[in-house]
């Protein structure tokens, strides 16, 4: 019944604990970094350089260890953060990039850090 | 400026960051390429939701035997129009629409999110699943609806259509009053993702 990978791959996230954000019947996106974020690591779903179950497990797995760091004041939550964690562990352990590169040009402002 | 603003800041430009570096170096080995991320979510943005179900809904408006043909055959009808293709194939082969009427009020529930009218509604909305929601509904509809802030008088007849496998519900919200000078474009931008479950009505701008 669900043809198209995009439809069945968010179909299935719906009512789980990583269910997106949407807003009138759309992915919900508060920047760019977040529209990225998804449409990157849908997109290498799609074309098979991971599937999409594991780096959901992946999330599953970020957001849990967030809910457990942060047991009572959920302030700073935002969903994308957890997803750009999962996508970063998702495309090191994939092999499609190596820390070292990504910290590379990451520079020293900041830290690209998967776990 | 406080902290906790800063934070926030700090975070927008940091993820920012991240994901360019990692759209730069998947680029670079020729994994993706800087169309990619437009190209599928392309999906969502154009192709599939609501902004589909408001062009069929403001059609119906505008040409009531179109209307009555969209009631009879839904996917026939759906298919007259220039829409994005697998809206009445594929994932919406077993479209139905209901169409509210003075005295009728219909409202779409479904157990399944793969069974959501998707092409024409978009994805659901977070309580749209939840199994409190979907057994209320069905067990007290006006009361649910009450709570939408929509309380629908007594004399006005409630239906309740639990979308499934076999057939996907949307609404065709009444044409709301004082919208006769509109043209049809104007009048897609009055049909609401909620008015087409009929948790809400459409209203005029």
């Amino acid at each position: 019944m669900l043809t198209q990978f995009e439809h069945f791959a968010v179909a299935e996230m719906l009512g789980k604990p990583d269910s997106p954000p949407r807003a009138n019947g759309t992915l919900c996106f508060g920047s760019e970094w977040e529209r990225t974020s998804f449409g990157i690591a849908l997109a290498l779903a799609k074309e098979g350089y991971f599937e999409w179950d594991d780096f959901r497990d992946e999330l599953i797995a970020s957001i849990g260890k967030w809910e457990g760091d942060h047991p009572s004041d959920h302030s700073s939550w935002n969903y994308y953060d957890q997803f750009l964690t999962a996508l970063e562990s998702a495309v090191v352990k994939t092999n499609l990039l190596a820390i070292s590169e990504i910290r590379e040009l990451f520079g020293v402002s900041g830290q690209a850090n998967p776990q | 400026m406080s902290e906790r603003f800063k934070y926030r800041e700090d975070r927008e430009a940091h993820n920012a960051a991240r994901v360019r570096a990692l759209e730069a170096l998947l680029i670079k080995k020729g994994i993706i390429t800087d169309r990619t991320v437009d190209t599928v979510l392309e999906y969502f943005e154009t192709k599939m939701g609501p902004f589909n179900g408001a062009k069929i809904v403001a059609r119906a408006w505008v040409d009531p035997d179109f209307k009555r043909r969209l009631i009879e055959d839904t996917p026939k009808a759906i298919a007259e129009l220039d829409l994005p293709d697998g809206m009445a194939g594929a994932e919406g082969e077993h479209m139905r629409a209901v169409a509210n009427a003075p005295g009728i009020h219909n409202l779409i529930i479904c157990t399944l999110c793969s069974c959501y009218p998707w092409p024409v509604l978009g994805l659901p909305p977070y309580w749209y699943k939840d199994p409190t929601f979907r057994s209320r509904a069905a067990r007290e509809p006006r009361a649910v609806l009450a709570e939408f802030g929509l309380p629908i008088s007594e004399e006005v007849e409630v239906k309740v259509w639990d979308s499934s496998a076999q057939i996907r519900w949307f609404v065709v919200p009444e044409r709301p009053a004082g919208t006769e000078s509109l043209s049809e474009m104007e009048l897609e931008a009055l049909v609401t993702p909620e008015a087409m479950m009929g948790v809400a009505v459409a209203k005029a701008a």
